[in-house]
């Protein structure tokens, strides 16, 4: 492995760390402060980026099978119940050609 | 109490395992990638053991492939993960208690997976804490590095296991982490904004990473716009 290998491995291990480090600084000094309602909110509205951002521009049976997903996660609230479903519903859409 | 967190530990060793399966098989794949742009095998578990992010290290392999910038490689890369600020800032209850260095060590094995179950069950269940998330991580990770060497190792092509849903796994283990987060009507208007944001950045072009950040960032926007009409008085 080269000197150029050795260093894309090294600065991307110091910036992705550093860049939690951070989280963990403004974790601390946002908890003691009046905006500490924004770690309560934060969690939600990243797993909505999460889910919308795998979404997006997807065919309609993506979507579909996100919608059984969502209405599975609803009754349950169970993750495991959730991707069996999930998975099961999309891989039926994709069998009847959606 | 030894017990106690030894137990959260393990819920959160068998809680992350369906969500482990699913990250091997990218794993798998980008071991095959950096294989191929000239990775040793060790090179590549080092990679993932040291930086632990999946989708920047995908782009980091990419941009260096085409053009051997190192810097600008590993920037880019790492701009990906931007939504850790955030994510790790949200962990500051769960990681209250432990010492610097066990912090330091738990960011490091934190990822979207089992950070997300983490939060999600600890909104069902407060005692759920930080050895739950030491212990779905240290599965993460186990298997990202496993999963990323045996693809460099092996080289050779999966099926293509993203057509029997293997991908949706993640956004339908998303969804239900949602349900589990979901505060009531409040959360509606940020939660809306923060999707609509999202999906509309992706469609422009944008990476997905940039559009999760902008999302997010929207949607705590929303949230304080909303709880400050709140206070108002009428």
């Amino acid at each position: 492995m080269t000197f150029p290998f050795w260093m894309l491995i090294a600065v991307l291990a110091v910036a992705a760390f550093s860049i939690r480090v951070l989280g963990l600084l403004a974790g601390e000094s946002i908890k003691s402060s009046r905006h500490s309602w924004m770690l309560d909110d934060l969690p939600g509205l990243i797993v909505v980026s999460l889910v919308a951002s795998s979404l997006a521009g997807q065919p309609v049976g993506t979507w579909l099978a996100a919608g059984v997903a969502f209405f599975i996660a609803y009754v349950t609230n169970h993750v495991i119940w959730t991707m069996c479903a999930g998975v099961a519903a999309y891989a039926g859409l994709v069998w009847f050609g959606f | 109490m030894v017990l106690d967190t030894l137990s959260s530990m393990k819920h959160g060793i068998i809680a992350i395992l369906p969500l482990a399966a699913g990250a091997a098989v990218y794993g798998f794949a980008f071991g095959l990638l950096a294989a191929q742009v000239g990775f040793p095998w060790w090179g590549v578990a080092l990679m993932s053991s040291f930086v632990h992010a999946g989708s920047s290290q995908i782009v980091a392999v990419e941009q260096f492939a085409g053009s051997s910038a190192v810097i600008g490689a590993a920037l880019a890369g790492a701009a990906l993960n931007l939504r850790y600020i955030g994510i790790v800032a949200s962990l500051s209850d769960v990681l209250s208690g432990l010492s610097l260095r066990a912090k330091l060590i738990v960011i490091h094995i934190t990822g979207d997976e089992n950070w997300a179950l983490t939060m999600s069950e600890r909104a069902k269940n407060p005692e759920v804490g930080a050895a739950f998330l030491i212990g779905s991580g240290l599965v993460m990770i186990s298997v990202w590095t496993a999963s990323t060497t045996f693809g460099a190792v092996v080289g050779a092509a999966l099926p293509n296991l993203e057509k029997f849903g293997l991908g949706f796994a993640f956004t339908a283990a998303f969804i239900a982490m949602a349900r589990g987060l979901w505060r009531g009507p409040s959360n509606s208007g940020p939660w809306l904004v923060s999707f609509v944001v999202t999906v509309a950045i992706v469609l422009l072009g944008m990476p997905k990473a940039y559009a999760i950040v902008a999302g997010s960032v929207c949607g705590l926007a929303a949230s304080y716009l909303m709880k400050t009409q709140r206070k108002l008085p009428a």
